[in-house]
């Protein structure tokens, strides 16, 4: 269920590009090994060992950087919803200048706060029934650590990126990015707050790029 | 006795100055024993009841501290809950860590509720909070007076080399200007992540200590805290003192090696006792140590009052002592009196005696030596006497009945000079002159001689003489053994009947030479028996037979001197034996013959 919304995000993000560019890269990304067996419904939580803080069972979210043609419109809301007090997704990648709207699908109270460097902001107490949908503008890239006040295991991720072109690997690592235009940039992959591999990229149009990481 | 009734009295009081002497060196040297065996179980029994005194302190300090801490604990057990709290400290947001912790914080920091003042469970009441980070360094806050005002040296001495995992205690010297200088508790609790369990930080509280010794009056106890060779003890006002105590506590203190300790020391020339207790071991806050002096003037009071309840029942004693010194001196010195006394008669009877003996002594010398004197000046006028006899008998115109008459005078005189020589050997005797220069005699030789000039006496009288003699060795001198059995077979003679006999038997029997002379004739009656031996005894026999009563007497007394003896062995039917023993001469061993 969630793997499918996360694919559907996916596409929501990069379905503008279709347009004008055609390249794409798709590869995997080799996750760190986590000791914890693999469940049958995946959940995903954010876990802060050491002062570092990453998704557990790992996941990675790879991007392009480089120059863009700048574009006029605002990038797409996205949701992050908190359901059954859980964040839903747990990791969430977004452009810079992405609304983020957080609803409430629990019964009960929630309330969201950062205090993160790149986001500090706290929506108070509210309810499901809260009109309008609480929602925050990400306008600076950084991690931002999203926590419930009130249900302190509640943690949830928003990777704030100033590049249009990203997506999610799935459990094993595996990622496909596409309609990226033409040109030289940086693919990266972001698996920890500590660690973010990167390799640089030539994209043809219509060609598709294989890679792994590292 | 009223000469010796002084002495005696003085020796008595001096027996009775002695045993009171004895007696008071015992009391003494008992009260004295007493009295260190008092001093020293006071002085013991008071260090123990003190250093019990000072383990409740601290278990009631340790009591208190464990309050602290589980209040501190559950605070930071809350804190760890808080999302903002592991939002601030993960996410680098320190600057929020300070307000979202504000509620907790002022839990710790609270007034004490004055309803509260006096239960007996002291609520944590924090003088200061401060956070440290993930590295242990001091997160200082953006609004101190909020959190406790420290000076920026007290606040860099709450940094930890490293986060604990666990709780510790430390103490903080704090200097300010209105109070002076404090000492802080300080309990650094970590804050444990909620998700792992890791410490994330940790939190500081200082709190004022426990006041040891509050329910004692401030004179005899003083508690303070000895920390980085510097020694917090506000009760003693006097600074050059507690300069010189942390001195000396630093000096005991310093090398760390007793966790506890207690020792002996003057505060004020008042001798006080020291404990100390490392509060923290294992912390990684500095070492510090409560310290609790107790003074010693009760335990002196009351050894003073021992001291003379020892010293007084000591003169008690004495006094008894003396007392009863008295009457056993006098019941003592009755039998010791009467014992002086009786030994006083004593020794005058021997004084007496001794006199009596010496006069004695002296008088029979003198008279041996009248009669050697006599016999000598005896010897010269019988001898001129019988010269002149000679001559008159060798006178041609005598008539044989003259003749007859001087051959008996000269007879006389020989008898006269024969009784002066036996007197002369007594005399000696008795003088104790005679000496015997012993050597071997050929005892049945001399015996044999005898015999033959027995025979030889123109008495008349027909007696047929035995002789049976082994030969023997005997030890003597010669001439005097001849003597005694001269004596002994003249006599046999001379008391013999005509036609009687005489016989000599002389053998061995083991060291002695034992030769029996008996003769027949009349016999000894029984009652003069025992007088034969004396001297001019002559029995109950007639004036008929010659004699002087002394051979007798001189053959016992010359034998004696020969270490043998002469004596009676029988006298019945016409028979009467004398024996006489001598002293075999010893077979001389081949070594010792050539020196003889």
């Amino acid at each position: 269920m969630r793997g499918r919304l996360l694919l559907l995000l996916a596409v929501i993000g990069v379905a503008p590009t279709f347009s004008f560019a055609q390249a794409v890269i798709e590869g995997q990304v080799e996750l760190p090994k986590t000791s914890s067996v693999p469940v049958v419904v995946k959940r995903y939580e954010v876990v802060t060992t050491r002062g570092i803080i990453a998704v557990k069972p790992p996941l990675a979210v790879v991007y392009v950087e480089g120059s863009f043609p700048k574009r006029t419109s605002e990038p797409p809301g996205k949701q992050m919803l908190q359901k059954d007090l859980n964040f839903v997704p747990t990791l969430l990648p977004v452009q810079v200048g992405t609304k983020v709207a957080f609803p409430n699908l629990d019964d009960t109270y929630h309330n969201i706060f950062s205090f993160s460097p790149a986001k500090r902001f706290d929506l108070g107490r509210y309810r499901s029934d809260e009109t309008p949908i609480p929602s925050v503008v990400f306008d600076v890239p950084g991690l931002v650590t999203l926590r419930c006040d009130i249900h302190e295991h509640m943690r949830a991720l928003i990777l704030v990126l100033a590049t249009p072109y990203f997506a999610t690997s799935d459990s094993e690592g595996h990622f496909r990015l596409s309609g990226l235009p033409a040109g030289h940039y940086t693919l990266k992959a972001w698996l920890s707050s500590k660690t973010t591999l990167e390799r640089p990229v030539d994209l043809s149009s219509g060609s598709t790029l294989h890679v792994t990481l590292p | 006795m009223s000469a010796s009734e002084a002495p005696t009295r003085s020796r008595f009081l001096r027996f009775r100055l002695k045993l009171l002497a004895a007696m008071m060196v015992v009391i003494s040297a008992m009260t004295g024993f007493a009295f260190y065996l008092a001093q020293r179980q006071l002085a013991l029994n008071a260090e123990q009841e003190l250093e019990r005194e000072f383990q409740g302190e601290i278990a009631a300090l340790h009591q208190v501290q464990d309050v602290h801490r589980a209040a501190l604990a559950t605070s930071c057990r809350v804190l760890a809950e808080k999302p903002r709290i592991h939002a601030a400290l993960e996410d680098n947001a320190l600057d929020l860590l300070y307000p979202n912790a504000k509620d907790e914080l002022r839990d710790l920091m609270r007034q004490k509720d004055q309803r509260l003042e006096e239960s007996e469970t002291p609520a944590l009441q924090a003088t200061f909070c401060r956070f440290l980070d993930s590295r242990g360094a001091v997160i200082t806050p953006p609004n101190p007076t909020d959190f406790g005002t420290l000076r920026l040296e007290e606040e860099s001495q709450l940094a930890l080399k490293t986060l604990p995992g666990e709780e510790q205690i430390g103490y903080l010297l704090r200097r300010s200007a209105d109070s002076g200088e404090t000492v802080d508790e300080v309990i650094a609790m970590p804050i444990l992540s909620s998700e792992t369990g890791e410490p994330i930080a940790a939190i500081v509280v200082g709190v004022k200590p426990v006041e040891l010794g509050r329910h004692r009056l401030p004179s005899s106890i003083k508690s303070g805290i000895w920390l980085s060779d510097h020694l917090y003890l506000p009760s003693l006002a006097d600074s050059a003192q507690t300069t010189m105590l942390e001195r000396e506590v630093t000096r005991v203190i310093a090398p760390l090696d007793r966790p506890e300790k207690s020792f002996r020391v003057k505060v004020n020339g008042v001798p006080h006792l020291l404990f100390y207790k490392w509060l923290n071991p294992d912390s990684l806050f500095p070492p510090a140590y409560e310290i609790c002096i107790y003074s010693l003037s009760d335990l002196l009071t009351r050894q003073e009052q021992v001291r003379w309840q020892i010293l007084g029942a000591g003169a008690v004693l004495l006094f008894g002592a003396f007392a009863v010194t008295h009457f056993a001196a006098g019941r003592l010195s009755g039998p010791v009196t009467q014992l002086v006394e009786e030994s006083a008669e004593d020794r005058a009877e021997r004084d007496r005696a001794e006199a009596a003996l010496e006069k004695t002594s002296k008088e029979l010398q003198r008279s041996a030596r009248f009669s050697a004197n006599t016999s000598h000046q005896l010897k010269t006028p019988v001898a001129v006497l019988r010269a002149g006899l000679e001559e008159l008998r060798a006178h041609e115109n005598l008539t044989p009945e003259g003749r007859e008459e001087i051959a008996t005078l000269i007879h006389q005189t020989y008898r006269i000079t024969s009784i002066i020589e036996d007197l002369l050997l007594l005399s000696q005797m008795d003088a104790g002159c005679l000496r015997i220069n012993p050597s071997s005699v050929d005892l049945s030789h001399l015996l044999e001689a005898q015999i033959d000039d027995l025979s030889a006496l123109p008495d008349g009288m027909d007696v047929e003489v035995e002789s049976d003699c082994a030969r023997v060795q005997i030890a003597g001198e010669k001439h005097y053994v001849g003597l005694i059995l001269q004596n002994l077979l003249e006599n046999a003679r001379k008391y013999n009947r005509p036609g009687g006999r005489i016989q000599i038997r002389c053998q061995e029997n083991g060291e002695w030479a034992v030769i029996t002379v008996g003769n027949t004739g009349r016999i000894i009656p029984e009652p003069a028996r025992e007088h034969i031996f004396e001297r001019f005894h002559r029995g109950s026999v007639g004036e008929d037979i010659k004699g002087h009563g002394l051979g007798l007497n001189l053959a016992r007394e010359l034998a004696r001197l020969h270490g043998g003896d002469v004596r009676l062995l029988s006298s019945e039917n016409d028979w009467t034996v004398f024996e006489v023993r001598f002293r075999l001469v010893q077979q001389p061993s081949p070594a010792t013959a050539k020196v003889q």
